[in-house]
């Protein structure tokens, strides 16, 4: 019985081939957009709400003038503070001007990188532990080690104008002793080396005994706020007054502007939406009136209302679900080009799962009328009336 | 002369024919209105920012920057190089008979935004004097110019409206000194964001900084430009570079414009290729629908090419009526309407160049569309369509 359901279903589908692959086109056009355009919306809303809420980053106030080293103990010692790890470093380049490299330096010692800090880099315990016994070392990562052929007890000269050594000397010679994972989100799309911040800071020419940013997690997400106001009362009024901002919070203003698309989005998908409907509804009608005839006959031999109505709804939903599967996955594919402005956001399943949704829910109310009007068909008439 | 009077005959037929068809042709008159109607609106978006970016520019103002610097917080301009800027030929001068060269520095303050406390950051710009004879666009609306030496500042009205604390009398705390609202002022139409202006002078002492981020002149005629480029590049101590105005708005907005017209675009062309495919459906469902008369026609001697030339035109009525409903109907829901994508507003401006665009995107549409089907009403084998 299926069977013969399966080729009637078949055969309804192909009855006029260039008109059913124009309408599957149209619609997998159609759920490409959608899947692009609404990825975009769902992929920022997932960074942020992915972003943590208990990672704060305490920056300099004003731009320019980096934070006292002493700072981080003061930090420490405030109520719901757990962890705190400096951040320093500086930009360099490596063989020739057009190849940019940012050094990271951190403390070596502070095992908080090992559990807390995710978000910045994964580091193994054997590969802290080397750049702590190593003044000049340096942790690469694998895409580094890709590019320039490093490996591990390879020196790496790097040129800094910017940063100089108290010699003057703009020069500084790193060991690779280990390697760094990248965090998936936090690709801010630059290479970086990780190197140790008691050499650099007793290296440099300026700036000794100051950092850029702190990282602080506190003990409770709850807590992030008030962790925040405190830790920026704390240095309120001094010449080095902080801004603390937890990780959502910067992913949320940095992520606001498209979030602000979302009414244009919401428009063109609905305009999208809304012509499909009515011009896939207007096809389903015509093509029951050209089989007006075959469908009576159907009815003649034995099948109930109710089968004429499934086989029409049915082969609607077929077309559709198969149409906006091929779409979304078309917009899969195409979705890392039009995320290349927003980085860090990848397609979310829910789209995949919203778009199969509304593929069912359109292919039913556009397929609904007609089938009702070919479940009613008179026998009689509908043989006779031609 | 045949083909005209075919032409013309068969063209009534269709047209009256369309009322019978109306579902049809009405799937081909949305299909199109949805894609030019989202292009043009998205388009007018584009052209609005781009207006209200371009608001205030004159050609006759001139920004210097460090050589190679991407904009202004990266670029470091030496009190000694800012002399020397203020002596090159072809700066206008005052009425006071100086020549209106400002040098600029930015210090990044915050505020907390009146509607969801939502915090920003913006440049408080320390300015040399001479600032109103730079921006005459510049009108107080109350309060008065801040004081050279006190730490005072005055802020744009859009900046009071949006943010909390610049009201006159206000207090700032910047860095454990506190800075007095003295003004408050409107300038021209581009203005977004926030604009807070103190003395240069004051800003270098309080912030502990000893080099300006840039310079903005205003030559005495606009084609002075080159003079003035010359003039630079003639000192060895001036490694900056000299840009028009326009120019430097231009490069702060390029990935913010890029992006919009890239996505306009992009949008606006796979909804037209959607669109076409959904019109060629529609037509070819017409021709099916007129087997009969079709092969009739064809019977009775109608050729071929006046057939397809009636069926395109056809094509072509209902895109451009299509077009028409898509622009109006963009225009009633967009036009002025304060769009804010991006975090700024500005107005969405359906021009009349869009409005032909779009009617020229709706009969590429109906051109691709209306092809193939022509051709098959061509070619309708007659015996077959009229034995079925």
């Amino acid at each position: 019985m299926t069977g013969k359901y399966a080729s009637l279903l078949w055969a309804g589908i192909f009855r006029k081939p260039g008109r059913t692959v124009l309408t599957v086109l149209q619609i997998v056009i159609a759920f490409g957009l959608f899947g692009v355009l609404q990825g975009l919306k769902s992929g920022v809303e997932i960074a942020i709400a992915d972003a943590r809420a208990d990672l704060l980053d305490v920056r300099p106030k004003v731009g320019g003038s980096p934070l006292p080293l002493a700072y981080l103990d003061r930090i420490k010692a405030l109520p719901g503070v757990k962890v705190v790890s400096l951040l320093n470093g500086f930009s360099a380049t490596y063989q020739n001007p057009t190849q940019g490299l940012y050094t990271l330096a951190i403390d070596p010692n502070d095992k908080a990188w090992l559990t807390e800090s995710p978000e910045i880099f994964k580091v193994s315990p054997a590969s802290l532990n080397a750049l702590a016994k190593s003044r000049t070392g340096a942790l690469v990562s694998a895409e580094l080690e890709k590019k320039y052929g490093w490996k591990i007890g390879d020196q790496i000269p790097l040129l800094s104008p910017t940063t100089l050594q108290e010699n003057g000397s703009d020069v500084w010679t790193f060991n690779v002793v280990g390697t760094y994972t990248l965090h998936e989100l936090g690709g801010s799309g630059g290479d970086m080396i990780v190197i140790n911040n008691a050499y650099l800071d007793e290296a440099r020419y300026q700036d000794r005994g100051t950092v850029q940013h702190f990282h602080v997690v506190t003990t409770d997400p709850r807590l992030a706020i008030a962790v925040a106001d405190s830790i920026d009362h704390e240095f309120a009024n001094s010449e080095n007054e902080t801004r603390t901002e937890s990780y959502r919070e910067s992913a949320q203003s940095q992520m606001q502007s498209i979030g602000d698309l979302n009414f244009t989005i919401r428009s063109i998908v609905g305009a999208v939406f809304m012509a499909l409907l009515f011009s896939t509804a207007t096809m389903t009608a015509q093509s029951i009136r050209e089989r007006t005839v075959e469908l009576a006959i159907l009815k003649a031999v034995g099948f109930s209302d109710r089968a004429i109505f499934s086989l029409i709804a049915a082969e609607s939903i077929v077309v559709w679900t198969v149409a906006a599967a091929l779409g979304l996955l078309l917009a899969t594919i195409a979705f890392p080009y039009a995320a290349r402005m927003v980085p860090g956001i990848s397609m979310p399943w829910v789209v995949v799962d919203i778009g199969l949704a509304i593929a069912v829910v359109i292919a039913l109310a556009s397929a609904s009328i007609p089938a009702l009007r070919a479940a009613r068909l008179n026998v009689a008439t509908a043989l006779a009336g031609q | 002369m045949t083909f005209v009077r075919q032409f013309a005959g068969l063209l009534r037929v269709n047209v009256l024919g369309l009322l019978e068809r109306r579902s049809q042709a009405l799937t081909l008159v949305l299909g199109v209105a949805c894609a030019v109607g989202v292009l043009v609106s998205m388009l007018a978006m584009c052209v609005g920012a781009r207006r209200h970016e371009m608001a205030d520019v004159r050609t006759d103002r001139v920004v210097l920057m460090s050589v190679g610097a991407p904009d202004a917080t990266q670029s470091s301009i030496s009190k000694d190089q800012a002399a020397s800027i203020g002596v090159l030929p072809d700066i206008r001068q005052a009425a006071n008979h100086k020549p209106i060269a400002v040098a600029q520095l930015l210090v990044t303050m915050e505020a907390r935004e009146r509607s969801d406390g939502r915090r920003i950051t913006f440049p408080l710009i320390g300015v040399t004097p001479g600032l109103r004879d730079l921006i005459p666009e510049l009108h107080l609306t109350a309060g008065r110019m801040f004081t050279p030496g006190l730490n005072e500042m005055i802020a744009s009205n859009l900046c009071a409206r949006r943010f909390y604390g610049f009201n006159l009398g206000d207090k700032r705390e910047i860095q454990g000194i506190d800075w007095v609202v003295v003004g408050r002022f409107d300038q021209g139409q581009g203005e977004e964001g926030c604009l807070v202006y103190a003395d240069a002078g004051s800003a270098f002492a309080a912030f502990r900084r000893d080099s300006y981020n840039q310079v903005t002149v205003m030559l005495q005629s606009p084609k002075d430009y080159s003079d003035l480029q010359n003039a630079v590049a003639a000192n060895p101590m001036l490694r900056v570079d000299a840009k028009r105005e326009s120019q430097v708005i231009e490069e702060q907005y390029e990935r913010f414009n890029g992006i919009l017209f890239f996505t306009s675009y992009f949008v606006g062309t796979v909804m037209a290729l959607g669109a076409t495919l959904g019109a060629a459906n529609s037509l070819y469902a017409i021709v099916d629908a007129r087997r009969r008369e079709l092969a009739t026609l064809r019977a009775v001697g109608f050729r071929s090419g006046p057939i397809v030339a009636s069926m395109l035109f056809e094509a072509e009525l209902l895109a451009v009526l299509g077009a028409l409903l898509g622009a109006a109907l963009g225009r009633v829901f967009f036009n002025g309407l304060s769009a804010s994508p991006f975090g700024f507003s500005f107005h969405l401006t359906v021009t009349l160049q869009l409005l032909v665009l779009g009617v020229a995107w709706a009969l590429i549409i109906g051109l691709a569309a209306g092809l193939l089907p022509a051709v098959r009403a061509a070619r309708m084998p007659v015996t077959a369509a009229l034995r079925a």
